[in-house]
């Protein structure tokens, strides 16, 4: 067939099985539902905030934009250095957590605000205490280790993650997963009504059978009314 | 008002639609196929009308039936011949017997006048299948078929095959043949498109007449024809 994919064939296959269309949203928002609830486990975030900044600056005779350009210059190396083993296994060891650097490493999370002095270190985890034991603990470890490695001391700890009383959990996202399914699933069920639309070859209409060139001399109507079961009224051949 | 009265029709009835509720929207249906199948064809002499389908089921005996009757309604002396000799229904629509029949006939096992069959409708007379016979395609490729078809003409205005399905069976094509037209029944929504295709060129094949098509169950939209044909 060569109709034309257009908005009204589009309405026309929407409304007549806006029902199949219904279900699978409303199944697939229930799926969501189900697995936000009952089967992701609730991540939690903790942030710390460490501030790169020389704290020799007024002793120096070069002071300003020359020194504050380093650091930010430093900071794309900071960010490296947080998420490297180095740092992260000693974490581990700190905390002792049952985890590798490279399990830890995917956990955390570290940006910095374009010219920025301030990086921000994510975490999270399953448990929200512990993730705010991580974030803090790196960021010391962090500041320790800094002087021992690039031989300067320019790590401030700016923000210390707290403990939440009612810790709100990143992960999942109910709304988004639940926009995403109710998307997915809308989307799923047009794709299968239409499909079921161009799958069905029956002939249903005048026009139908005029498309074969063939002329139609009449209809007849069920004889019986719908009223009463379909099957009973085939005529025997 | 429509749904009351139905549920008390007989099987009959409901077949014979024709018979048992003349001011029915199927009724008005058949009389236009009726009026259809004269000025399709005018410059033929359309009388002996092949009704055929694409598969079995598709309502071929019930509309063979009732454009027989609609036909004897006009004051046209009708003969229905069953000539599906596989599955023979057309004499349990007129409550007959099949004890002879069209393959007596063929099989020179009884006369014409033999196996004609009145029936409770008048002007409608009906020829039955006969006993099953082992080889009823060349019962009907046979020369006896077309003499017999040549016969019958001499005596009825309008006579209508009932044959088995196009697909499968070569019965119904070589019928095609041999008559005037050829009227091919379709099951709205249960025949595919493919399926009608294949029975048009089938008929193409062997040369017959398609008079047209006839769309069975078919589902009107709207209630035009409630407004028009509904109320008594």
């Amino acid at each position: 067939m060569n109709e034309e994919m257009t908005i009204q064939s589009l309405v026309k296959v929407m409304l007549k099985r806006w029902l199949l269309i219904l279900m699978l949203t409303i199944l697939s928002i229930g799926v969501a539902l189900l697995i936000s609830y009952f089967i992701q486990t609730p991540i939690y975030e903790a942030e710390t905030q460490i501030l790169v900044n020389q704290k020799s600056y007024e002793n120096q005779q070069l002071v300003g934009a020359q020194n504050v350009d380093t650091d930010l210059r430093l900071i794309n190396t900071y960010n490296v250095i947080i998420k490297s083993p180095v740092i992260l296994a000693k974490v581990i060891e700190v905390l002792v957590l049952d985890t590798t650097p490279e399990k830890l490493m995917r956990q955390i999370e570290v940006s910095s605000a374009n010219n920025s002095q301030v990086v921000n270190i994510r975490v999270q985890d399953e448990n929200s205490e512990r993730a705010v034991k991580i974030a803090n603990t790196i960021a010391e470890i962090f500041k320790e280790e800094i002087p021992v490695l690039m031989h300067v001391d320019n790590i401030n700890i700016l923000f210390v993650a707290q403990n939440s009383e009612h810790p709100v959990p990143v992960k999942p996202n109910k709304l988004l997963n639940l926009i995403i399914a109710a998307i997915t699933g809308f989307s799923l069920a047009m794709v299968l009504a239409y499909f079921l639309e161009k799958i069905d070859r029956t002939i249903k209409t005048e026009q139908d059978i005029e498309v074969l060139s063939l002329p139609v001399i009449g209809v007849v109507s069920n004889i019986e009314m719908p009223t009463r079961k379909k099957s009973r009224n085939r005529g025997s051949s | 008002m429509f749904s009351k009265r139905k549920t008390k029709k007989s099987t009959m009835a409901r077949k014979l639609i024709t018979v048992s509720d003349m001011t029915s929207i199927p009724s008005e249906q058949y009389r236009t196929i009726r009026a259809n199948i004269k000025f399709s064809q005018p410059n033929r002499d359309v009388r002996t009308i092949l009704v055929t389908s694409s598969i079995a089921g598709e309502g071929k005996s019930t509309n063979a039936a009732n454009i027989g009757v609609v036909f004897a309604q006009e004051g046209k002396n009708v003969l229905i011949v069953d000539a599906d000799m596989r599955k023979p229904t057309l004499h349990h629509t007129f409550y007959l017997d099949n004890i002879s029949g069209l393959s007596s006939v063929l099989s020179r096992q009884s006369t014409l006048q033999e196996v004609i069959q009145e029936t409770f409708v008048e002007g409608v007379d009906i020829i039955s299948s006969g006993a099953i016979p082992p080889n009823p395609t060349e019962l009907l490729a046979s020369e006896t078929m077309t003499s017999f078809l040549a016969e019958v003409k001499d005596l009825y205005d309008i006579i209508i095959l009932d044959a088995p399905p196009l697909l499968f069976l070569s019965d119904a094509q070589i019928l095609s043949n041999k008559c005037d037209g050829t009227l091919l029944i379709v099951n709205t929504g249960v025949v595919g498109k493919a399926a009608v295709i294949k029975s048009k060129s089938i008929l193409t094949v062997s040369k017959a007449n398609i008079l047209g098509v006839i769309l069975n169950n078919y589902k009107i939209k709207g209630s035009t024809y409630e407004y028009y044909y509904g109320k008594e």
